[in-house]
């Protein structure tokens, strides 16, 4: 880009210049490039940057559920061992403002949603993508965290790589996209992070050695069980369904309690049937989509979503059948009922422009160790909502209740190795309001089977004692033998004014906060609204009402305890 | 007699701290819906029990919830009798706490079912502000005092029926434990509970009293650990014959249990002799009762251990007087008269057939609907008979239009009726789903039962005859099978054993005649029976003499 005439000028000027003082001149510019950029007033700091081992690196994550925090931490922590500088920073504490500082960025960051980036790592998303100003030097790679299953795989980590890309920036490593069985990927990518310092010791990123480029992420285990049991735990005239289902594996299940189960459910037979008819075409002819190359008829029943289409692709609907459509989320069948396609053959381009069917992801309620390796179970709430007038029912926890026993049935394991168990001895105090009930009951399950000494305290709540308290039986067992120490109740609709969880926390404030003190584990489980957002605030009552805190201490008294793993949610 | 080992229950009892136990605790419990197991037994004396719903025990276990527990609270309801604004309030609480279905005892009371625990207390507390209360309605001690139902019958019905308030009155426990479990108060600080007829033992077993006015022999007075019968000369109440040791209940299979009639052992007259003599009775039984074998506590086992003439000897020296003979009585009938009725001074009252003592509404006829309505107008009270029937009472002649039209707006007059003589003499038992004696059905089955026994009894031209048919699902005898003239005892689900050959009075007692009969076998017996009775009976020769006489007595 450089004018013949000034390009010949500079080689003159470095003609007789060293390699490393080249190295030093190529940093100053690059400081100087920024500093003369009006948006941004800061010196260039030439001094920092001389050798590999005071090399600022930045090692940022953004993280849901806390996977990538601890791929993150465990990173940083073999890094500063090889004598790299890593400061390591979750999204939510980052200041969007040093990004024009850095000189080496590793963004370790999962997808949530449909796509989404996760809350936390949101306005830095945002920010990024608003930013106007180029980041020539800045260096970076991301690790994508997601689940191939989902329609979006790892597209949070892809939107901040090609963003990054296209506002100037070095991307000194491709793009590694990890599935759910994510640690062989993280590792052999951050490998190479390292690698690439080891080799280069000075900071001219012309210089990146050459690293082979990251190979596809490995595709996670798909199990393929049977429905064991599948009982309704909800008494007659319960408001609510809530489906024990117990699978059998076929075989040993790689799982522990608190992990999750994924599943992607079928869509209804009579639906597809309904759209075939309507569209007219042959539900056996073959079709080929980004995905998968099935009969139309699988293609609705197994892969694509037809029900509750986003705006996207109801648009795209519209486009390809010509009609005018308001804009609101349809399903696929109201679609061709109202909109009909113009003649069968569009059937084709419809279906490319559906997205695979989403999997849902379930607590599992048992413990390899109490309840045996070879079975997973669940604890599932139908959820229930109107369509004008129409009850209808939610995809996959409808499609679950229904399952007869001796179906198979196709799922994957979502590890989540933060929300564990502690040691033995340690208390634990665990909160989970409806289905939220489900990882508890893996874990009394297990601190019962291997005989933890640590005291258990549970917090359980739903709308009615006669109809609505799941495994109450189990509870009672578990209670009278010792195990469950507290079992704290709230039934919300058994009297005029509601009582949740969050009021029985409160009402007990003080010996909760003595376990709290003592080292006790407290542990989250079930819906964020309304429940995980109000125990949470509970919590922090406790914690400023009974340690005489401010709110602000209280605070950073529970981020203490997240820190040390005391204090875990698995809301949803 | 010397009891060498205690039952539990009499542990439970003495350890109980004035029947409080751990009760308290018990509800305070929230992780269950029942009772710790002492506190089972303790709150029998408190006028419930603890019950579940036995048709759900197995869909409940599948979904591992505990079963469906519930209480009955059963009132004390001296005789039988509410206000209107008490049956409005108690309407009331059946909807808001129970399953709605108010249910008419044998023994003159009310019961509601299907109360949770978390209910209890306010159940309790509202009874209270319309003074009522469960007190000893139910465990061991004097259990509600039942009395001749029919004011219209007699003069002195008024002043008979205030000796069930006296009598209920002086045999209440002293314990306050009642109050401040249910109601609240503040214990005691000093607490002097000395209860000098029940001690810390209360009875070795419930204890019933009844007062029966000649001749209408309506509560059964000879199924009673003490049967008071109303001596009336020229209108004037002289005093009571008192018969001793009746009682029912037997145990399948347990040769030492046998149901007993009572035994006239005297008369008294005044009031005060007659409340001595009772509570002396009773005195006996607490000291001289089985407290070992629950099954052999009764009264009337005590009697036959010690022999009549021990036992009023014992009597006399412990009233400080003994009693009088006898006086001559004459019982005529055992019923209700149903329909309109006009007394002495002209007030009306209307008998309505409530089948088995279950009010509520069904498609046929809208008992419990016509009651409210009834009872807002605050025209009529309310008398339930110990045959599971109410008597609206004290209707005024200007009112009786009122009622009348309220009774046929809802049906009550036609159902009354229009049911067969022997639906309104059968009595059943309340069984399923909450007795947990049951072995059988009862209230749920008799009705379809009868329908099916009607056709037979049209065959032979029987409908007319008043045969009592009484089912029990257990051979605890809770509908008094045994003092009918066909007795259908439960020994299995759809298989009961038959009784015949008792009066129709209540003087004598049913005999069995055939065992384990399904629903078919009873009706080809009762056919065969009928047909024999029909063509052989003597003219007015009741269903019960006549098979005494001709299967019965021959037989032994
Ligand atoms: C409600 C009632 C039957 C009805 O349909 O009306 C009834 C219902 C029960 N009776 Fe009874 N008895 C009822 C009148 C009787 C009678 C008839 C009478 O007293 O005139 C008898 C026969 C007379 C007698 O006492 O011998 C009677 C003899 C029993 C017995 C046997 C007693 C014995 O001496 O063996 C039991 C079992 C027991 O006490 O152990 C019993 C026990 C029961 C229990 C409480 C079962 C239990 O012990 O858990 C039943 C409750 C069922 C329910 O869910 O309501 N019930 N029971 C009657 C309530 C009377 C009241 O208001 O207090
Ligand atoms: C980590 C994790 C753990 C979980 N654990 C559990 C668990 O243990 N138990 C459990 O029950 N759930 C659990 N869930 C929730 C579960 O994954 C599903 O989200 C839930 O079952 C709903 O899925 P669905 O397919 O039944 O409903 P969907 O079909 O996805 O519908 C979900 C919601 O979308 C709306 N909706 C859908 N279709 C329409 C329409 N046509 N019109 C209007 N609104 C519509 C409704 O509000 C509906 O409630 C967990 C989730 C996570 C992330
Ligand atoms: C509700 C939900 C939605 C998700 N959506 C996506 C998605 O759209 N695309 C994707 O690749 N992964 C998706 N995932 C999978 C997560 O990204 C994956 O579990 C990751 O390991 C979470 O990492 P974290 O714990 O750091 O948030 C989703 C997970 C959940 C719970
Ligand atoms: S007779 Fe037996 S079955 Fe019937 S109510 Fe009494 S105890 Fe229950």
């Amino acid at each position: 880009m450089l004018a013949d005439n000034k390009l010949k000028r500079f080689h003159q000027l470095i003609d007789d210049f060293s390699y490393e003082e080249l190295i030093w001149i190529n940093g100053y510019l690059a400081g100087l490039a920024v500093n003369s950029n009006p948006l941004i007033g800061v010196k260039p700091n030439g001094s920092e940057n001389k050798s590999a081992s005071t090399k600022k690196i930045s090692l940022v994550y953004g993280t849901e559920t806390g996977n990538s925090k601890r791929v993150a931490l465990q990173f940083a922590g073999i890094a500063r061992k090889q004598g790299l500088n890593v400061k390591v920073t979750a999204l939510d504490q980052y200041k969007l403002d040093d990004l024009k500082n850095e000189n080496y960025l590793f963004i370790v960051i999962s997808t949530q949603g449909d796509g989404e980036p996760p809350p936390q790592a949101k306005l830095f998303y945002d920010h990024l993508h608003q930013l106007s100003l180029p980041l020539p030097n800045l260096n970076y790679s991301v690790l994508a965290l997601g689940d191939s299953s989902y329609p979006q795989f790892c597209k949070t980590g892809e939107d901040v790589d090609s963003r990054l890309d296209a506002m100037g920036s070095k991307r000194i490593l491709p793009l590694q996209k990890c599935d759910v069985d994510y640690d062989q990927d993280a590792q052999q990518w951050f490998e190479q992070v390292l690698k690439f310092f080891q080799q280069q010791t000075g900071y001219d990123v012309e210089t990146i050695p050459k690293v082979e480029t990251t190979h596809q992420p490995r595709t996670k285990k798909f199990y393929e069980g049977n429905i064991k049991t599948n009982i309704n735990l909800n008494d007659r005239g319960s408001n609510k369904q809530t489906y024990h289902i117990e699978i059998d594996g076929n075989g040993v299940v790689e799982y522990e309690a608190g992990d999750a189960l994924g599943i992607i459910p079928l869509n209804k037979k009579i639906l597809v049937d309904f759209i075939i008819s309507l569209t007219g075409c042959d539900g056996n002819q073959i079709i080929e989509t980004q995905r998968v190359e099935a009969t139309i008829e699988q293609l609705l029943t197994r892969h694509l979503n037809i029900c509750y289409l986003n705006a996207a692709v109801v648009k795209k609907y519209a486009i390809i059948t010509g009609h005018q459509i308001p804009d609101n989320r349809y399903d696929l069948v109201d679609l061709v009922h109202e909109y009909p396609l113009r003649d069968a053959s569009q059937i084709t381009e419809v279906l490319n422009i559906l997205s695979p069917i989403a999997p849902r992801l379930y607590s599992i309620s048992s413990s390899p160790m109490a309840h045996g390796p070879e079975v997973v179970h669940l604890t599932v709430s139908r959820h229930s909502f109107r369509v004008k007038e129409e009850q209808r029912y939610g995809l996959c926890s409808g499609f679950l209740g229904e399952l007869p026993v001796g179906t198979p049935i196709h799922f994957y394991i979502r590890r989540n190795r933060s929300f564990k168990l502690p040691l033995l001895d340690k208390d634990v105090i665990m909160i989970g309001p409806g289905t939220g009930i489900a990882p508890f009951r893996a874990f009394l399950a297990e601190r019962e089977a291997t005989g933890a000494t640590g005291r258990n305290w549970l917090f359980f709540g739903d709308q009615h004692f006669t109809t609505d308290f799941l495994y109450q039986v189990e509870f009672q067992n578990l209670h009278s033998t010792g195990v469950l120490n507290k079992l704290s109740l709230a039934f919300s609709r058994d009297q005029a004014d509601k009582i949740y969880v969050q009021h029985r926390i409160l009402e007990q404030a003080t010996e909760l906060f003595q376990w709290m003190k003592g080292g006790g584990h407290v542990y989250i489980c079930g819906t964020k609204y309304p429940n995980g957002k109000d125990i949470e605030n509970a919590i922090l009552q406790v914690i400023e009402q009974e340690g005489h805190l401010s709110q602000e201490e209280a605070k950073n008294h529970l981020k203490q305890m997240e820190q040390e793993n005391r204090y875990m949610k698995d809301v949803y | 007699m010397k009891n060498e080992k205690l039952s539990s229950v009499e542990r439970i009892k003495m350890d109980s701290d004035g029947l409080r136990g751990t009760l308290k605790e018990s509800l305070n419990d929230e992780i269950t819906g029942a009772l710790q197991p002492d506190d089972q037994s303790l709150i029998k004396l408190h006028g419930m029990y603890q019950q579940d719903d036995r048709d759900r025990r197995e869909e409940r276990s599948n979904k591992k919830l505990e079963w469906l527990y519930s209480y009955m609270v059963r009132l004390r309801l001296p005789g039988g009798f509410l206000t209107p604004e008490q049956w409005i309030g108690l309407r009331h609480i059946a909807g808001e706490h129970s399953t709605g279905t108010i249910k008419i005892t044998t023994r003159q009371t009310i019961q509601l079912h299907g109360i949770l625990k978390s209910h209890l207390k306010p159940v309790l507390k509202s009874f209270n502000t319309m003074h009522l209360d469960s007190i000893a309605a139910c465990g061991d001690v004097n259990r509600n005092v039942i009395c001749s139902a029919h004011p219209m019958q007699s003069a002195i019905h008024e002043e008979v029926f205030r000796y069930a308030e006296k009598i209920s009155l002086m045999t209440l426990p002293k314990t306050r434990a009642y109050y401040e479990i249910w109601l609240d108060e503040e214990p005691l600080i000093d607490k002097k509970e000395d209860d000098p007829l029940y001690q810390d033992r209360y009875l070795p077993r419930k204890f019933k009293i009844a007062i029966a006015i000649p001749p209408n022999n309506d509560i059964d007075v000879f199924t009673n650990d003490i049967g008071l019968i109303a001596i009336i000369e020229n209108n004037q109440l002289l005093g009571f014959n008192i018969a001793v040791g009746g009682g029912l209940g037997t145990t399948h299979g347990n040769e030492n249990t046998y149901p007993r009639l009572g035994t006239i052992i005297g008369f008294v007259d005044t009031e005060e002799k007659t409340l001595k003599a009772i509570y002396e009775i009773i005195s006996i039984q607490r000291d001289l009762g089985d407290r070992s074998d629950r099954k052999l506590a009764r009264l009337k086992y005590t009697l036959d251990r010690i022999g009549i003439e021990t036992f009023k000897k014992e009597l006399a020296s412990r009233c400080g007087f003994s009693l009088e003979h006898a006086k001559p009585y004459h019982f005529t009938e055992r019923k209700d008269y149903y329909g309109w009725t006009q007394n002495h001074i002209g007030k009306w009252y209307y008998t309505v057939f409530v089948e088995n003592g279950l009010v509520r509404d069904t498609e046929r006829v809208s008992i419990k609907s016509a009651f409210l309505d009834i009872a807002q107008t605050g025209k009529a009270n309310f008398r339930f008979t110990g045959n599971q029937n109410v008597i609206l009472s004290e209707i005024a002649e200007e009112d009786k239009p009122a009622i009348e039209k309220i009774l046929v707006h809802h049906g009550l007059i036609d159902h009354t009726n229009t049911s067969s003589a022997m639906r309104k003499n059968a009595m059943a038992c309340v069984a399923f789903n909450t007795c947990p004696l049951a072995m059988a059905e009862a209230q749920r089955y008799l009705p379809s039962l009868i329908s099916k026994i009607e056709p037979i009894l049209e065959k032979y031209r029987l409908q007319p005859e008043e045969i009592t048919i009484r089912m029990t699902c257990c051979p605890n005898g809770s509908a008094r099978h045994y003092a009918a003239e066909i007795g259908l005892i439960g020994t299995a689900y759809g298989q009961y054993n038959l009784y015949i050959g008792g009066d129709n009075l209540g003087e004598r007692l049913n005999t069995i005649y055939k065992v384990n009969l399904n629903e078919s076998q009873i009706l080809e017996t009762l056919d065969a029976l009928f047909e024999t009775y029909h063509t052989e009976k003597n003219n007015h020769e009741t269903f019960g003499d006549f098979s005494n006489r001709k299967w019965i007595k021959t037989n032994s």
